[in-house]
């Protein structure tokens, strides 16, 4: 098996184009492999005759393993012998080539996914002694914590250790790459972000979505002074549909389901090199007007830097205003300790169709998109709580 | 000029008994013409009248009158013929020897001498290595020579020590280990030797395995893999930071020791490395002992029950590969 590229450590037979007493060429293409990349071909070292062909269809050999033989002339023969180096002692004559070693295909082993399958030790369940490609040695722990790396820093990572997993040599190797990159120190706020987002995604996310006429939001709005923004109208809209079903904002911990008592919503701000995102505490509770001058605060204290971590802990979900980027819709990451997360997207004029007039009439329209935890909430309870969002845009009078 | 492994040890011999009147040696067969089993003494007999001396076959005598002779101030070197007959001394070296400094602030500065290890057809009874058992017992130095160099200035080291030292000099080196010259001074014992620099792979060894495991190294370095080859030297004290060093170097782990598996020397250093260099290592460390069972006769099954180059390469591959 030649050497098949830079990280390749092994490669599984897909298709074997000679039999034992086939005369074949120099450089001639006898066998087909498969890598995680490509589909490449294998050639004979010379011209000869196939005398053996040792490995089978389908399995998979390391880089290195004897695939089969060629029976050549004795100069070709003689060319391709390796010089031995002299032992010191009577002894290197037991040591066979790596490529006389009868190499068994490289096969995952099975893991039972049945509790109590293997011995369960009265304690913790025992798990197979698999090493697939997740495993982690101490090592390569060790080295992690060291330069304060997570398991989503590795997916950058080819491993060639056994199951493809990351070895220290792998590590070190693209550590050395990352140093002859242009680098610069992640911000405090950017590794923070980062972080919040992994553990986010840590859970079964998914979005629904649907539009809004904006139209009585923005009548509602002229009268108003200040003005709040259309995402305000989402957040006090959402603050009082969760009042309404207090069960849709519930988080999953283990097998509890624990409700909040307060509606505490956050709303988010843009700071100079990340999202901060403030909660409003009791939004259900405090009127548009209010939430106006609320927000109008934090996006100063966003702006000084002042939002700190205790304002943006505790809510339950957050409202994200990517209209004003002029983005349409989107599919928002619920916060780390939330489950849901409201999009607003920009505001089109669009044709609508009226059923009582019978023709399209103009309409300026949204769409607002409702990201959530899957396990806490389903589609048909997501569902119904943006739909019951949308009624209250739809007639801000109620806000 | 060429000097076998056994003939280091001689030279040492006769090196001591010219140097220090208070040095002889007590062994079966080592005096008059005929210098020991395996000639370890020939001639020193004629050389220093009166100070090698033949004993009766009784180790346990043997030993217990060294011990006698040390403790009047005398520096005894026992020869054991086979370093497995030892075990019929085994409470003179262990508890009378071992003890005595730790009980009476009396030093025992006793060597023992054992050939060790197993040559074609040796069988059971002659082909032992036991530095486990001596290593595992407070009280002692057990030294486990690898090269003529070595053999020569650790047997010269200890006699010099005062405390009592089990020397496991290997029968398979004595003629087929040569060098050009004997050295004037050496590694202290305690001090672990890298006899091949590395960076994939660490092989922990001593006595006559290092010499397999150079030539695995040696094999594997033609497909690429560098392998760091650890010579221990004296398994008691044992130079863990050395190893630690390597591993840290390499992150891989394989020791290989001739003794039985349980409680082996290879064992104990994995133990240390487990323990204290846990974050060091990027693949579980592995050992390659002899077979948990009595050494065979027949050739044949000897070869297999003792590792051997062919074996230590398979299980380096395998490392490497994790």
């Amino acid at each position: 098996m030649p050497q098949l590229g830079e990280s390749i450590a092994e490669a599984t037979i897909v298709d074997i184009k000679v039999k034992p007493g086939d005369e074949v060429a120099d450089d001639q293409e006898i066998i087909e492999v498969e890598t995680n990349k490509a589909v490449m071909g294998v050639t004979t070292p010379c011209k000869g005759k196939i005398a053996k062909v040792s490995v089978q269809l389908k399995e998979t050999y390391p880089v290195g393993a004897v695939l089969g033989y060629v029976e050549a002339s004795e100069a070709d023969a003689a060319r391709f012998a390796k010089q031995a180096p002299p032992p010191s002692l009577d002894v290197a004559e037991e040591i066979p080539a790596r490529a006389d070693e009868e190499v068994a295909p490289a096969r995952q082993k099975r893991i039972s996914t049945r509790d109590g399958d293997g011995a369960r030790a009265g304690g913790l369940p025992v798990p197979v002694a698999a090493k697939g490609a997740t495993f982690m040695s101490p090592r390569v722990r060790a080295r992690m914590a060291e330069l304060q790396l997570t398991t989503a820093d590795l997916a950058g990572i080819m491993g060639t250790g056994a199951g493809n997993r990351v070895t220290i040599k792998d590590l070190e190797n693209f550590m050395q790459k990352i140093e002859n990159q242009t680098a610069h120190e992640a911000s405090a706020i950017r590794s923070g972000v980062a972080d919040a987002m992994r553990r986010s995604w840590t859970r079964p996310l998914s979005t629904i979505g649907s539009s809004v006429n904006l139209d009585p939001v923005l009548q509602n709005r002229r009268s108003r002074d200040p003005k709040p923004g259309p995402g305000l109208y989402a957040l006090r809209a959402l603050a009082l549909a969760l009042a309404e079903t207090p069960g849709a904002a519930a988080k999953l911990i283990g097998n509890r389901v624990v409700q909040s008592n307060s509606m505490d919503v956050g709303i988010a701000v843009e700071a100079e090199d990340g999202i901060m995102v403030p909660v409003i505490r009791a939004a259900d509770k405090t009127s548009l007007a209010d939430l106006t001058a609320k927000y109008k605060e934090l996006v100063d204290l966003g702006r000084q830097r002042r939002i700190s971590p205790d304002m943006q802990a505790g809510g339950v979900a957050t409202v994200s205003n990517f209209g004003t980027f002029g983005m349409e819709w989107g599919t928002p990451i619920p916060l780390p300790d939330q489950t849901l997360l409201l999009g607003l997207g920009a505001g089109k004029k669009v044709p609508s169709w009226d059923e009582e007039k019978k023709e399209f009439v103009p309409r300026t329209e949204a769409q607002i998109t409702l990201s959530f935890d899957h396990r806490s909430i389903d589609g048909g309870g997501a569902g119904r709580l943006l739909k019951r969002v949308i009624e209250l845009l739809e007639a801000p009078e109620q806000l | 000029m060429s000097i076998t492994y056994l003939e280091a040890i001689r030279e040492a011999q006769a090196k001591l008994l010219r140097d220090d009147e208070r040095v002889f040696i007590y062994g079966q067969d080592v005096g008059g013409a005929f210098g020991g089993a395996f000639k370890a003494t020939k001639g020193l007999a004629k050389e220093f009248p009166g100070r090698v001396l033949n004993t009766p076959i009784s180790e346990d005598a043997m030993v217990g009158t060294a011990i006698g002779a040390a403790i009047e101030g005398m520096r005894p070197i026992v020869e054991m013929q086979f370093a497995d007959f030892s075990s019929v001394a085994l409470n003179q070296i262990l508890n009378n020897a071992g003890t005595h400094f730790w009980r009476t602030n009396m030093p025992v500065p006793i060597t023992v001498r054992l050939p060790s290890g197993g040559t074609k057809g040796s069988g059971p009874f002659h082909s032992q290595s036991m530095e486990s058992i001596y290593a595992h017992y407070p009280g002692l130095i057990v030294m486990t020579p690898a090269t003529v160099e070595d053999a020569y200035t650790m047997l010269i080291e200890a006699v010099a020590i005062d405390d009592p030292v089990v020397y496991c000099e290997h029968k398979y080196l004595y003629y087929h280990l040569k060098a050009d010259r004997l050295p004037t001074e050496g590694l202290p014992t305690g001090r672990a030797r890298i006899a091949r620099e590395g960076r994939d792979l660490t092989i922990v060894s001593y006595s006559a395995m290092v010499h397999e495991a150079l030539a695995v190294a040696e094999h594997l370095a033609g497909e690429g893999f560098e392998i760091e080859v650890v010579d221990l030297r004296s398994v008691k004290p044992l130079d863990t930071d050395t190893v630690l060093a390597s591993v840290a170097r390499t992150g891989r782990l394989l020791c290989v020791g001739e003794s039985f598996p349980w409680g082996g020397a290879a064992a104990e250093v994995i133990a240390r490395v487990a323990a204290e260099g846990f974050h060091l290592l990027d693949a579980a460390p592995q050992r390659i002992n002899a077979k948990d069972t009595p050494i065979p006769y027949h050739p044949n099954l000897w070869s297999t029950h003792r590792p051997n180059a062919k074996e230590i390469a398979r299980k380096a591959r395998a490392l490497l590969r994790e």
